[in-house]
């Protein structure tokens, strides 16, 4: 079963990362058009990736990382991203945490803070506790 | 106010077990003894200690029709202690564990009890009259982490456990000679024993609290990533519905109806989850609500003055930030609360009034008879 599994995804690894490659560039006609908010939910769109492939998760994480580092009005962004996004949100946001990278980090922080106060503890735990979808 | 009663009797308790009668109250202190309290007159009083066990008590059940109570504990033994001349008389039950065994219940015939352990087994315990003796047979395929929680379906076959896999599933516990064929009854019921009727894979981290409905045909249990998962249809083709909510996850649930779900865990508040007309389950609210500017208006007058005195601590707490509040806000417990345990009335379906327990060392009982307004549902 998990060998069956293992094959089909190297197979879709392939197909993942053309879909990512659209979406990316979705987004960045999005952004030119200022339409922040809807280019995060273009990115936040079928993730995480149903795959255990690293580079389809890096990949889509790259596509993450640039449409959350143009949002500037947070509360804004919040308010019209749906509730179901949220715990995807808030998945990426410890991914850029991780990474270290001081601007990364200090965007990340902020919206954080932010979506804690609406989405809560049980949102954090929800992302701490899964380790099957990771991104 | 929905607590009629809160009592702290240790620095902590790991679980709890009401008498037939609810005048008693067998509870572990964190340690290796159960002691039992009788209430008289808004005292409590510690009639027995009962000592057997060698490491902390981690479940005790108190069965309401034959007055038996079975412990359960970390030094992997189970005794089932009998009332003989007002002494309670232990009688080991060997339950072949090579680890700790973690939660114990009474079928609802009380000829079996089950016990969950972190042994990734579930023993399925029985009386044998020929040998004067408590039989353990179990179950040990299945599980690949250790059991949390047990629940017994009405129908004293069928056995739901949870798991640090983060799987609940669903046994068969049909004995020989102890259980009789119900002609009347499904399929399921007519299952070997052991036999695996359903598993579910609803949650990605640990489970916690399983508990069946009254009827037996909804299933609710936790899991630790602040979810809750209801079940219905319970056999070959479930509909399973999962809860999210905002706050810290929960350890134990509780029916109160088909249809009203109380769960109690880390938020140390219990919260209140209903089904709609159409079956949709949803978080309703705090049962000690802690957003007290929100309510306030649905609560008449005279209870005013006890809110106040209630909310006065967790009033200062909200201008702290969301986190903060959660801890401070004032509730009836302070502390992770790991156990609910029903009170009913004998032959009641619904359960009115109930009990919780937790690391703060309190038992508080709540009655809900004077919140059906506010929960604004039908029990």
């Amino acid at each position: 079963m998990a060998g069956a599994a293992e094959f089909v995804e190297a197979d879709n690894a392939e197909a993942i990362i053309a879909r990512i490659e659209t979406k990316s560039r979705t987004i960045e006609s999005l952004l030119k058009q200022y339409k922040h908010v809807e280019a995060l939910k273009t990115a936040l769109e079928g993730s995480p990736p149903k795959t255990l492939d690293e580079r389809c998760k890096s990949a889509n994480w790259i596509v993450v990382h640039r449409a959350l580092m143009a949002i500037k009005d947070i509360d804004g962004m919040l308010n019209a991203l749906d509730v179901e996004y949220y715990d995807t949100l808030m998945k990426y946001l410890y991914r850029g945490l991780s990474t270290g990278d001081r601007p990364t980090c200090d965007q990340c922080l902020k919206i954080h803070e932010k979506l804690t106060e609406r989405a809560g503890l049980g949102c954090i735990l929800r992302c701490l506790t899964d380790t099957l979808n990771t991104v | 106010m929905a607590v009629v009663d809160a009592h702290r009797f240790a620095e902590s308790i790991t679980c709890h077990a009401w008498s037939p009668d609810h005048s008693m109250v067998a509870l572990c202190p964190n340690n290796n003894e159960v002691h039992i309290y009788k209430s008289s007159q808004d005292q409590w009083e510690r009639l027995h200690v009962l000592e057997k066990h060698d490491q902390i008590v981690s479940g005790i059940d108190w069965s309401s029709k034959s007055n038996k109570i079975v412990t359960v504990s970390h030094d992997r033994n189970s005794y089932v202690w009998n009332l003989e001349g007002g002494e309670w008389v232990p009688t080991l039950v060997i339950l072949r564990l090579n680890r700790a065994a973690l939660c114990v219940q009474w079928s609802p015939k009380e000829n079996k009890f089950a016990v969950g352990s972190g042994a990734k087994t579930v023993c399925i315990c029985y009386y044998e009259q020929e040998n004067n003796w408590w039989v353990s047979k179990l179950i040990r395929k299945r599980h690949e982490s250790s059991v949390t929680n047990v629940a017994w379906h009405p129908n004293n076959i069928l056995l739901a456990t949870t798991s640090t896999d983060g799987k609940c599933r669903v046994f068969s516990t049909f004995i020989k000679g102890v259980d009789t064929k119900d002609p009347k009854a499904g399929s399921p019921a007519e299952s070997k024993f052991g036999e695996q009727i359903l598993q579910l894979d609803l949650s990605y981290s640990w489970a916690f609290g399983v508990k069946w409905s009254p009827s037996g045909n909804t299933l609710a249990y936790v899991g630790h990533s602040s979810m809750i998962y209801f079940v219905d249809d319970v056999g070959p083709s479930p509909l399973a519905q999962s809860v999210a909510f905002r706050d810290l996850p929960l350890r134990d649930v509780l029916f109160i109806s088909e249809k009203m779900v109380i769960g109690v865990g880390y938020d140390s508040n219990p919260m209140v989850f209903a089904a709609d007309d159409t079956g949709i389950w949803s978080f309703i609210r705090y049962i000690g609500e802690k957003k007290a500017a929100s309510s306030g208006s649905s609560y008449s007058s005279q209870f005013s003055e006890a809110f106040g005195k209630f909310y006065g601590q967790s009033k200062s707490a909200t201008a702290n930030d969301a986190s903060e509040s959660s801890k401070s806000r004032g509730g009836v417990h302070d502390n992770c609360i790991n156990s609910i345990v029903p009170l009913n009335k004998a032959g009641s379906l619904k359960v009115m009034r109930f009990s919780t327990s937790g690391l703060d060392g309190k038992i508080a009982i709540w009655n809900l008879e004077n919140m059906e307004e506010e929960l604004g549902q039908q029990f």
